[in-house]
């Protein structure tokens, strides 16, 4: 596979996610400052976007339309859910040729409805909005599913995805740190990634944060889950290094994306639940650098990116 | 009488940061035609890459290689031996000028009639290209050409550049070989007569020591067809003969650089150009 | 009742231009009677709602093209061109000779350029085209083909004769719109097929592979061939997408490519790989920065050398727009007695050559009633159509004629043919031409059936480039009746003796008996369960209804 074409595979996997979290984090933040009386939306939502990287000036007033705007409509930046979505659509268009051609439409037909739907939206509701990108990535996963070869190009895109899943979810805990162990906000976090009623079926008791916690960082079944998506991301890192890799099976494993996933999820796997709540600030942090340099590492070992060349003449002698 | 000669032409760049990749072509090995045969011939690069030879459309013998291993600096060295001839007895039996302008010579000879990119026209060049015509034949037009355009042009070097034309070289009053050459081909083109360009080596003394090397030069001088062509060097005012290397002919030095080439890095500066050229016999 | 084709007759008659369609006022020529008979039933609504049906598939499949920076569906008009099989199997001959032809003079003129020595083509003419590339000079194709892909522009004249008006043997582009026109046409007006047998054009990108895999170096046992676009900002990067992935091949962009020692290879994540064939989308100025623009990002370095040595095969061949050359069309007739000894099969429109000076006064004094074209236009570009310019643009264009005349042809005005066409609610007459595409292997040239046929849709313009407000129409070329010995495609099943049915899909368990059903029901609204579960079969089977008829319409 080229390695444009998989770089674009992999922006791919992690802008419909980065779509598809921000749609429910947002949906799950909206109605949570609607329904809770005692919730201070202003610092909510600051917290919020601090979470997602995008803190605003002190001086501004932070309401969910703010929040809203930032994170949902805006077409300039790519961690905005319209950004993300150009921005899928657009390395689709480069990757069009591997991309099944229903996949290729079903983004494309988002990305043309984006301008009305959010149009409605205004009218109407954000949900309309959150809930139409929540069913085109969920169509999308779909298809993806449905329609892609289990080739390396099927891998860098849910190797991005997975990726994005983890950044995402660690986000959206850093966005709860503060908050008390037994707010009404942990079950807002568990409705953000679809996990409240899969926790309520795994624990059978109200939620706390320490289990909140727990069962998103590190669930061993639960597919939105920092531990799983961490798993599957170590899983298609060994399938692309097998065959790949120069050292030896029986030494120390040569790829460094796959070793710092692996690492990341062995220390996970062996974290003390006691501990978690306590831990979680740094290994929140840890986390998303974690995410950020595999992202890198992927890139520079398979998408072998070099500087546009561009080309002089040499001067005649 | 023919002589042997010896060349050794070496170019090169430095570049203001590392290379990591750059196609060339060179066209600096002598032609074998007409009374001219190249022994020996080789380009060496440094860095070392793998060179391809082809013969281009105009029948130049070009030597293309590329790099991928960054570098600062490369240089192009190719060495050859020549067996050069006499110069031809100026033919003297020669068509007219209405025979140069009848059709089936105006379709033969269609590229080296036309104005190229260095060789433009201009109405005052035409004029005298006019004016000498009236007075001579084809076959003593060509010198009367190189004695127009020596009236006109002073030899110096480092006063035009290798993309200089040659209405602005006439309109400086100086310039090197190269711009004698588009000089002169203007006015021969503007007269109708087929004339091209030919790039080379000159040695440099007609009374050259066999086996001592001195300096020598790239050089350029012209070809004017008169029922057969005829070489002309109007720096030298003297035909090409044995003391003159052919290289590469074309319409203009456009057609036949001696090197060119792209790079993907930094400025490009020029190491200068060195001939040496030794009479082996 | 208004009739969809009421006023048409009269119309097409009062533009002096042969009509595709009538024959008379109200009398359908016989290839269209069917055609005719199915769509006069319909209302405009009808036709209406089809179309923004179509617009709304072409959107979201991400088939438009770029228009004054606006993505706009392409513009495909629901009425299809019709062609019966003899008239084709004409076009069929006429094309395949052309390219022969052609072929035969750029593999001449890039070798030996015996057509220059023996005087049958000015030799001025061919050095002083700006698309006569001296760099390929010397690069053989290894099978010979030099134009895999031919585009060969027709009309049809006031007569109803099919003449040719320009060749494209440099890049011919739009193949993608034939393919999904066809495709776009079977899914709204899926009953016209019903009544028509219809050649296929689906399988072009299999004659596509087959050729390029055929130009491949001859020492390569599995050739790896690409489609080289200059990236997803070209406007006919939909096109370069589609017909990599038809034919299963990567689509690369320069930056993707790099030479060593004259092999050519292309960036992947399992290490360099190599390429053998270059189906390239990019102009000859930008192919190689080591020959043409140094400039270009588009290209790739080395390339041209590559395939001097061999190892590399550029499709279409460098240099191929010299036989594009407009002034070179019209020594095409002589080419094609020149080296074929055929008489041609399609006739050229008649044609001016400007630098003939007594042409070139008739022309000058008859401007206002003359096309006069550039010689290396495309797509429209720089025409002037004498009877529609002002005083002014003829001024103009006199000037630059007088400049330049080598850049120049003229023409007479051919009033191109006309075809129904849906505009404001109701059919048209509107002017159309007809590119068939050819693709040659080496041994045989294949014609598509079909081709694009463009639409100049402002009333009364002669002009069809899509970047000039052109659509197009679905092309269809009949299939002759079996016994009478026109080539055929090959049926698509293999008729069975007996059908064995076989057994149905399994079931899962049924949850509840009838009677526990019914309990349940009663529970909460007794009187309601029968109605309720009837209701619920007849769902189940509407849905198996549903899905049957999606099927028929992919």
């Amino acid at each position: 596979m080229l390695s444009r074409i998989a770089e674009s595979l992999f922006w791919i996997g992690r802008y419909v996610e980065r779509a598809e979290s921000t749609a429910r984090i947002l949906d799950v933040h909206v109605h949570r400052v609607l329904e809770d009386p005692w919730l201070d939306g202003a610092s909510a939502g600051r917290e919020l976007l601090a979470a997602m990287g995008q803190p605003a000036d002190f001086g501004l007033s932070v309401d969910s339309r703010r929040v809203t705007e930032t994170l949902a409509y805006d077409p300039d930046r790519p961690f905005s859910i319209t950004g993300a979505l150009c921005a899928a659509r657009e390395n689709a268009r480069t990757a069009r040729v591997v991309v099944s051609s229903d996949v290729w439409e079903c983004l494309n037909v988002t990305w043309n409805d984006l301008p009305h739907t959010e149009e409605l939206a205004r009218r109407m509701g954000p949900h309309v909005f959150f809930r139409y990108v929540r069913e085109r990535t969920a169509m999308l996963a779909g298809l993806v599913d449905a329609t892609l070869a289990r080739d390396d190009g099927w891998r860098f895109l849910v190797l991005g995805r997975s990726l994005e899943r983890v950044d995402m979810t660690s986000r959206l805990l850093s966005s709860s740190i503060s908050d008390h162990p037994h707010s009404q906000s942990w079950i807002s976090l568990l409705r953000s990634c679809g996990a409240h009623e899969a926790y309520l079926r795994t624990y059978r008791r109200a939620v706390d944060a320490s289990r909140v916690a727990e069962f998103l960082l590190l669930d061993r079944l639960f597919p939105r889950s920092v531990y799983w998506s961490l798993a599957l991301a170590e899983q298609i890192l060994a399938e692309l290094d097998g065959g790949r890799g120069r050292g030896s099976p029986r030494s120390t494993v040569d790829d460094t994306a796959r070793r710092l996933v692996g690492r990341t999820r062995t220390e996970l796997e062996f974290h003390s639940v006691d501990d978690l709540v306590a831990d979680m600030p740094d290994l929140l942090a840890s986390l998303q650098s974690t995410c950020s340099t595999v992202s890198a590492e992927v890139t520079a070992r398979y998408f072998a990116r070099e500087a546009p060349r561009s080309w002089a003449m040499e001067v005649p002698a | 009488m023919s002589w042997q000669i010896r060349i050794e032409h070496s170019t090169g760049y430095r570049y203001a940061s590392p290379v990591l990749s750059s196609y060339n072509e060179v066209r600096i090995i002598p032609q074998t035609a007409d009374a001219q045969l190249t022994l020996e011939a080789t380009v060496r690069t440094e860095p070392a890459a793998t060179t391809y030879r082809y013969w281009d459309y105009w029948g130049t013998q070009v030597t293309a290689f590329d790099l991928h291993t960054p570098h600062t600096e490369l240089v192009v060295t190719g060495r050859s031996i020549v067996q050069t001839a006499t110069a031809p007895v100026r033919p003297t039996d020669t068509p007219t000028w209405a025979q140069l302008a009848s059709d089936p010579v105006a379709d033969e000879f269609v590229e080296y009639l036309r104005p190229s990119a260095s060789t433009g026209d201009d109405p005052a060049l035409v004029e005298a290209a006019r004016e000498l015509a009236a007075r001579h034949s084809p076959s003593e037009f060509i010198p009367a050409v190189g004695d127009w355009v020596r009236e006109r042009l002073t030899y110096r070097p480092g006063t035009t550049g290798v993309h200089t034309a040659a209405v602005e070289a006439w309109h400086q009053g100086e310039g090197v070989c190269q711009d004698f050459a588009h000089l002169a081909l203007v006015l021969m083109r503007a007269a109708g007569m087929p004339a091209r360009y030919v790039s080379g080596y000159q040695h440099p003394s007609a009374s050259a020591a066999v086996g001592e090397t001195v300096a020598g030069q790239s050089h350029a001088w012209v070809e004017g067809w008169i029922g057969e062509w005829w070489g002309f060097d109007p720096t030298n005012a003297v035909p090409a003969g044995e003391q003159h290397v052919v290289v590469a002919r074309g319409r203009d030095y456009n057609d036949v650089p001696p090197m060119r080439g792209v790079y993907s890095g930094g400025a490009s500066t020029s190491l200068g150009v060195t001939v040496n050229v030794t009479r082996l016999a | 009742m208004a009739d969809l084709f009421e006023g048409y007759p009269a119309e097409a008659a009062a533009t002096a231009a042969w009509d595709e369609v009538f024959e008379t006022s109200n009398t359908p020529r016989e290839v269209y009677a069917a055609l005719y008979d199915a769509l006069q039933p319909l209302t405009s609504a009808d036709l209406a709602a089809r179309k923004a049906a179509l617009d709304r598939a072409f959107r979201d499949a991400g088939i438009t093209f770029n228009l004054f920076g606006e993505e706009r569906p392409f513009p495909l008009d629901l009425v299809p061109r019709l062609i019966a099989d003899d008239e084709w199997s004409v076009i069929e001959r006429g094309v395949t000779q052309r390219v022969l032809a052609l072929e035969a003079f750029l593999a001449d003129l890039y070798g030996s350029a015996e057509v220059l020595a023996d005087g049958i083509v000015p030799r001025r003419l061919v050095l002083t085209s700006a698309h006569y590339h001296r760099a390929a000079h010397g690069i053989d194709p290894p099978n010979g083909v030099r134009a895999h892909v031919s585009g060969i522009d027709l009309i049809r004249d006031e007569a109803g004769r099919f003449r040719v008006l320009e060749d494209n043997v440099r890049v011919p582009s739009e193949v993608s719109y034939v393919v999904e026109n066809r495709r776009a046409m079977t899914r709204v007006f899926p009953e016209l097929f019903a009544t028509h047998r219809v050649r296929p054009v689906a399988d072009y990108a299999t004659h596509l592979l087959h050729a390029l895999r055929a130009s491949a170096p001859p020492e390569v046992a599995d050739p790896t061939v690409v489609v080289l676009t200059p990236g997803v900002y070209n406007s006919a990067y939909f096109e370069h997408a589609l017909l990599a992935r038809q034919m299963g091949v990567e689509l690369v962009e320069g930056r993707d490519l790099s030479v060593r020692d004259n092999k050519v290879t292309m960036r992947t994540t399992e290490g360099e790989q190599p390429v053998h064939v270059v189906y390239r989308r990019v102009d000859d100025d930008w192919l190689d920065p080591v020959h043409f623009r140094p400039e270009s990002m588009v290209g790739c370095a080395g390339l041209v050398n590559a395939a001097r040595a061999g190892h590399v095969t550029i499709a279409n061949a460098l240099g191929n727009g010299v036989a594009d050359d407009k002034l070179m069309y019209t020594y095409v007739p002589e080419l094609i007695r020149y080296y074929l000894g055929e008489e041609p099969i399609l006739a050229n429109v008649d044609t001016y050559r400007l630098e003939d000076p007594d042409q070139r006064a008739h022309v000058l004094d008859h401007l206002d009633s003359l096309v006069v074209k550039p010689v290396d236009g495309s797509g429209g570009k720089g025409i002037v159509i004498g009877p529609q310019a002002s005083d002014e643009e003829l001024a103009a264009l006199r000037e630059r004629v007088s400049e330049d005349p080598r850049g120049w042809i003229a023409q007479r005005v051919v009033r191109l043919s006309t075809s129904p066409t849906l505009a404001d609610e109701r059919l048209g007459p509107r002017h159309v031409d007809l590119r068939p595409f050819a693709v040659n292997d080496g041994n045989r040239v294949w014609v598509l059936p079909g081709g694009l046929t463009r639409v100049a849709l402002p009333r009364g313009s002669l002009v069809v480039n899509s970047s000039q407000g052109g659509g197009s129409k679905d092309t269809w070329v009949l299939a002759g009746d079996p016994g009478r010995g026109v080539p055929q495609a090959p049926p698509g099943r293999i008729p069975v003796g007996n059908v064995r049915p076989a057994a149905g899909p399994d079931l899962g368990p049924v949850d509840s008996s009838d009677q526990q059903q019914q309990q349940q029901q009663n529970q909460s609204h007794q009187h309601q369960s029968h109605r309720h579960q009837s209701h619920r079969h007849q769902a189940v089977r509407r849905n198996l209804v549903a899905q049957e008829s999606g099927d028929a319409a992919c």
